[in-house]
């Protein structure tokens, strides 16, 4: 499916901002056999005085920009068009816990791919005791790691209500689970950590929905936002497969990924330090529309 | 030289120090060999002190504690949410180690960075370490020092490791061991600096005649080496502390000082189109060289710690480029990983084809089957830790213990917890330390010592410092060793059979002497140097206001006399309530002036520092006991001349530099400030009878204006005297000419014949005064004056601290 898609993120500043910088982190990046970027670009305005693009560790594509001067607004416009490979759910290749343990103890590998990166804590996802009692409840029944994933998963998705008024984006995944509300964001904190703490590793995928479900389908939530969901590990065969809390569903043809790390940390759309006295209003926009 | 010659015919009566000295059976001595035979060096070393006597000996090692205090030197102690700074505990007695003993220790260490570097370039390369199976995946990809975006940044020096500390112990077996390796940020190398001064003020004349290896040999190549690199990058050379805070800031200032770095923190950097810079009065300087004090992940709250308030923007970026070389690179903490050491014997044999000749102690890491099993079996014999953990087992004091000691609770939890995974813990052989003599009430006591030994990369290769410092236990227990448990460190004397050549950090003969340029003052020290100034005068002249008002309601006894209502009212304007006799007003003031010279301690003299930090004391105790009136007044006149004392001993003796500068503007602009609105407010037309005299007194102008006007004050000449008299140093034009002066030779003040803003805003005010007469000076136009001398404190502000 292909699909063109525009973000603008907007921001005000009550007085002006001497000088900032800014790491962006919007822009797709192509994934085999999952998507493919055709073109992708981000403008910001003001023209930065200094831009410059990397990869980070994961691979996502990094937007450095500083600004040397005053200025009273700040804007991030991306434009991209991805064509997303149409992929069935698979077949469930995946092993029991024990079965996994014993892939993970077979891969001597620390590359960005590599599991290993996924199971210990990371900055926003720290262990927690009640989330893995939570997980653990939540899995009782399933044996393979990736039923588990899809009945945390759908736990998640029945026990919490989508509520972007409860959180904001600096909740913790402990507090977004105490409240039982949240957005896409805690939901995939909540099931990393829960995932994590059964020794699954988990990661957190940033991206986009599609904005105009299919004829006779619902909206899905949070398409008029950018999203979040989770990748898990099943093991050696089935490798990274990506669950949507929010949605309760396999991450399939209607997402759109930028990137992925640990958690949000890794991949937060845009991270800055900036020199201002005052507050600051913000406003984002997105469009997902399909091509064809 | 024997020292016992030196007194012929005096019968020692008083037994040698040595005969007291009882080692503990099984544990090796540093100063009695396995065979009961004091060491060659330490016969020397304890003649001399038996030829000293007792009562010299104890006066010797008074000598150096009081050094220290003079010093200044400190460490902070955390007790509590707030570190306290707490006294260099010197133990007197130095540590001596033979010189061919110490050859094997430097060869062993040089191996030991070079197999580090190794490693750690591999960790942050290519990744074959894991992928060979030298190295668990975990143990990387779990570590929160593994610091991800620096995955792949070669560093520009071509090197991630430059300076690197040793922990070592002597084991039971008479050999060394490696106690742990210290990469990410190593202390300590200044204090050895410290110990081996005050040591050495003690004992000068022995020192002198032992053959002991210098230690300015060693900084003074790795100076020169990071000057190179500097100057091949046209950058300066910085030491990035986290700050004033730190337990061992005292350390980062002492090291500028003694190095020539400049001393900088977080705020003073800005990265600015890849390149590091530093915020100086002069505008942005590059910096090329960064020798860290700071922990990895708190250097740039954008791509490491989020959370990181004590970092610069942009710096992984400036790394990205090349464009700065940081000592150690970021991510090398993660060779302080304790697990690591399990590997290191593995490594060693993979990569040098050999074992270390200083291993370290052995470790198993419980992610392992079989070391698991071995962790498991022998729990009560092993000291069990966590295995990410990167501080010394016996420095840490909650997360490791003896298995033996662990509650049988505890065990139970722990064994399940290791049994299920364990990638979280290591199991180590406890340590076994040697004793060392130290001085206990007149007495030697054997106590167990650890060594810390400093390495440094030069364009030599790898140097180790001839000495270091020793830690010594306060009891005989091991875990005694920490110096947050009372544990003391001890100079560290490696003994030559041959003279040692003598070395400096001067300038030998010959050799070029390079001049630092006055445009590199940070502008954050700038700042503070300001501020220093102005609470420093700030202080003054409340202190001169409350004299005068105390003095008077002695005399008086009456305080609701007009004229004591009406100083009463001014004080209230600057927050100062006379109604006690030391106000809370004045004591903010001295705290406000101590804190902002304590951010800068390497940029002034010890000396002044303890004359602030005793006006200090002095004030907090007078505020408990003394009483308004006559003892108040008494009061003043001491902190009156502990003031003075201050300001004479930071003026009289500090390099007239930029610095300098910035403090004497700060106490220009108060006092001028000050002058201004209280002779506004005392020549009112409202102000009771005695104004003028209490004016007088404030200024302390009154024998100037009997000489000059032999009349009673009147408004006129005391005006003319405080304001306008270019001849009287309280005055208010007095001060304005001094502003002028200093502002144009400030960095920018005059360029090409063009005045900055701020010295042209200097001549403006100092030339309406010069043109005014007394009876213009109305208190109206003095308020104004005050304001814009504020001003003026602002336009500097602005020109200097962006």
């Amino acid at each position: 499916m292909l699909y063109d898609i525009r973000l603008h993120l907007h921001y005000d500043y009550d007085s002006p901002a001497q000088g900032g910088r800014h790491l962006i982190r919007v822009a797709p990046i192509s994934i085999l056999n999952v998507q493919r970027v055709i073109a992708a670009a981000v403008t910001c305005d003001p023209k930065p005085d200094r831009e410059t693009n990397f990869h980070d560790f994961f691979g996502n594509s990094v937007t450095t920009i500083s600004y040397n001067n005053a200025h009273d607004h700040f804007d991030v416009r991306l434009a991209a068009r991805v064509m997303v490979e149409d992929i069935h759910a698979p077949a469930d290749l995946s092993p029991t816990l024990d079965g996994l343990k014993a892939d993970i103890a077979r891969l001597w590998s620390v590359q960005p791919e590599s599991p290993h990166h996924f199971l210990a804590a990371s900055q926003r996802v720290r262990p927690d005791g009640e989330i893995t009692a939570y997980a653990r409840k939540s899995i009782h029944g399933s044996h393979s790691v990736l039923s588990m994933a899809m009945a945390l998963c759908l736990a998640i998705n029945r026990d919490f209500d989508y509520d972007p008024k409860a959180t904001d984006v600096q909740t913790s995944p402990n507090e977004a689970f105490a409240l039982k509300k949240g957005v896409c964001q805690d939901f995939a904190h909540i099931m990393i950590a829960g995932l994590r703490g059964l020794g699954i590793p988990a990661g957190y995928v940033s991206g986009f929905l599609r904005t105009n479900p299919p004829p006779g389908k619902p909206r899905l939530e949070g398409a008029d936002a950018m999203h979040a969901w989770v990748r898990v590990w099943c093991g050696q065969h089935a490798g990274w497969i990506e669950f949507d809390p929010t949605n309760a569903m396999i991450a399939g043809a209607d997402h759109i990924s930028i990137g992925h790390g640990r958690d949000y940390a890794d991949i937060s759309p845009i991270v800055g330090v900036l020199k201002t006295s005052g507050k600051h209003e913000t406003s984002q926009s997105v469009d997902v529309l399909r091509v064809e | 030289m024997d020292m016992r010659k030196e007194r012929p015919g005096s019968t020692q009566l008083t037994r040698s120090l040595i005969a007291d000295y009882v080692l503990k059976p099984g544990v090796p001595d540093e100063m009695i060999d396995s065979a009961g035979n004091i060491r060659p060096g330490w016969s020397t070393l304890m003649s001399a002190f038996d030829a000293l006597g007792p009562t010299e000996l104890a006066a010797r090692f008074e000598r150096a504690d009081q050094y220290l205090r003079d010093a200044g030197v400190f460490y902070r102690k955390y007790d509590g949410a707030e570190g306290k700074e707490r006294a260099w505990p010197l133990a007197h007695i130095p540590l001596l180690i033979d010189e061919a003993e110490w050859a094997l220790i430097s060869h062993g260490l040089v191996q030991r960075a070079e197999l580090l570097e190794t490693v750690v370039a591999d960790i942050y390369g290519d990744n074959t370490l894991v992928q060979r199976g030298l190295l668990p995946p975990e143990l990387v990809a779990r570590n929160s020092e593994f610091l991800r975006p620096m995955v792949g940044i070669k560093p520009t020096s071509g090197h991630y490791l430059h300076f690197c500390a040793f922990e070592l112990g002597r084991g039971p077996n008479g050999a060394w061991w490696v106690l742990g390796d210290r990469t990410q940020a190593p202390s300590g190398a200044g204090f050895a600096l410290e110990n081996r001064v005050a040591t050495t003020r003690a004992l000068s004349d022995i020192y002198g005649t032992m053959n002991i290896h210098r230690l300015a040999g060693f900084f003074r190549g790795f100076r020169d080496t990071l000057f190179a690199q500097a100057r091949k990058d046209g950058g300066r050379v910085g030491i990035l502390t986290p700050g004033q805070h730190n337990e061992t800031y005292f350390e980062h200032a002492y090291i500028a000082r003694y190095l020539g770095f400049m001393l900088l923190e977080g705020e003073d950097l800005i990265v600015e189109d890849g390149q590091v810079m530093v915020r100086t009065v002069a505008g942005l300087k590059p910096v090329s060289v960064l020798w860290r004090r700071m922990d990895a992940s708190f250097v740039d709250p954008l791509e490491l710690r989020y959370d990181s308030r004590i970092g610069t923007p942009g710096m992984v970026d400036a790394l990205r480029h090349g464009s700065i070389s940081m000592i150690n690179a970021l991510g090398t903490g993660i060779l302080e990983t304790r697990a690591l050491a399990a590997f290191m014997p593995r490594l060693a044999q993979s990569l040098l084809g050999k074992p270390l000749d200083l291993p370290e102690i052995a470790t198993w890491w419980c992610g392992q089957g079989s070391e698991r099993e071995h962790v498991i079996k022998n729990f009560d014999n092993l000291m069990i830790g966590p295995a990410f953990a990167t501080n010394l087992p016996f420095d840490d004091q909650r997360g490791t213990a003896l298995g033996s000691t662990i509650s049988s609770e505890q065990k139970a939890a722990l064994l399940e917890r290791i049994a299920n995974g364990g990638a979280d813990y290591v199991g180590q052989e406890p340590v076994q330390l040697s004793t060392a003599p130290v001085y206990v009430d007149g007495r030697l006591q054997p106590r167990p010592i650890t060594l810390r030994v400093f390495a440094a990369r030069t364009d030599k290769g790898w140097t180790i410092m001839p000495g270091g410092f020793a830690r010594i236990g306060s009891t005989s227990d091991t875990a005694a060793i920490a110096m947050q448990r009372g544990g003391q460190a001890a100079d560290v004397w490696v003994v030559s059979s041959k003279p040692v050549e003598r070395v400096s950090l001067l300038p030998r003969d010959g050799e070029k002497l390079v001049r630092n340029s006055p445009g590199s003052l940070p502008s954050r020290a700038a700042d503070n140097l300001i501020w220093l100034g102005r609470y420093a005068e700030r202080c003054e002249a409340t202190v001169r206001i409350l004299r005068a008002y105390n003095a008077r309601l002695a005399e008086l006894s009456k305080s609701d006399l007009p004229i004591l209502q009406h100083t009463r009212d001014y004080l209230e304007t600057i927050d100062v309530d006379a109604e006690t006799a030391l106000p809370e007003g004045l004591l903010a003031a001295i705290d406000s002036a101590v804190h902002s010279a304590s951010q800068i301690r390497d940029r002034f003299s010890p000396d002044g520092w303890l004359a602030l930090n005793d006006l200090q004391k002095s004030a907090r105790r007078f505020a408990t006991r003394v009483q308004p009136g006559d003892d108040a007044t008494r009061a003043m006149t001491v902190i009156l001349r502990k003031l003075a004392g201050f300001s004479g001993l930071v003026h009289e003796n500090m390099y007239r530099f930029a610095g300098w500068r910035f403090l004497e503007l700060g106490r220009r602009l108060e006092r001028g400030i000050q002058i201004a609105r209280i002779t506004a407010w005392l020549t009112d037309k409202d102000a009771p009878d005695g104004s003028l005299e209490m004016l007088l007194e404030i200024g302390d102008s009154v024998m100037s204006h009997r000489r000059r006007y032999s009349v009673s004050a009147g408004t006129q000449s005391s005006v003319d005297l405080l304001v306008l008299d270019p001849l009287n140093p309280r005055s208010v034009i007095f001060q304005l000419a001094e502003l002028r002066q200093q502002i144009e030779v400030l960095p920018g003040g005059i360029d090409d014949g063009q005045l900055s803003p701020a010295a042209k805003a200097a001549l403006q005010l100092h030339t309406d005064l010069m043109i005014a007469e007394p009876k213009d000076m109305t208190p109206e136009r003095l308020e104004t004056l005050a304001a814009d001398i504020g001003m003026l404190a602002a336009l500097v502000a602005a020109a200097y601290f962006v």
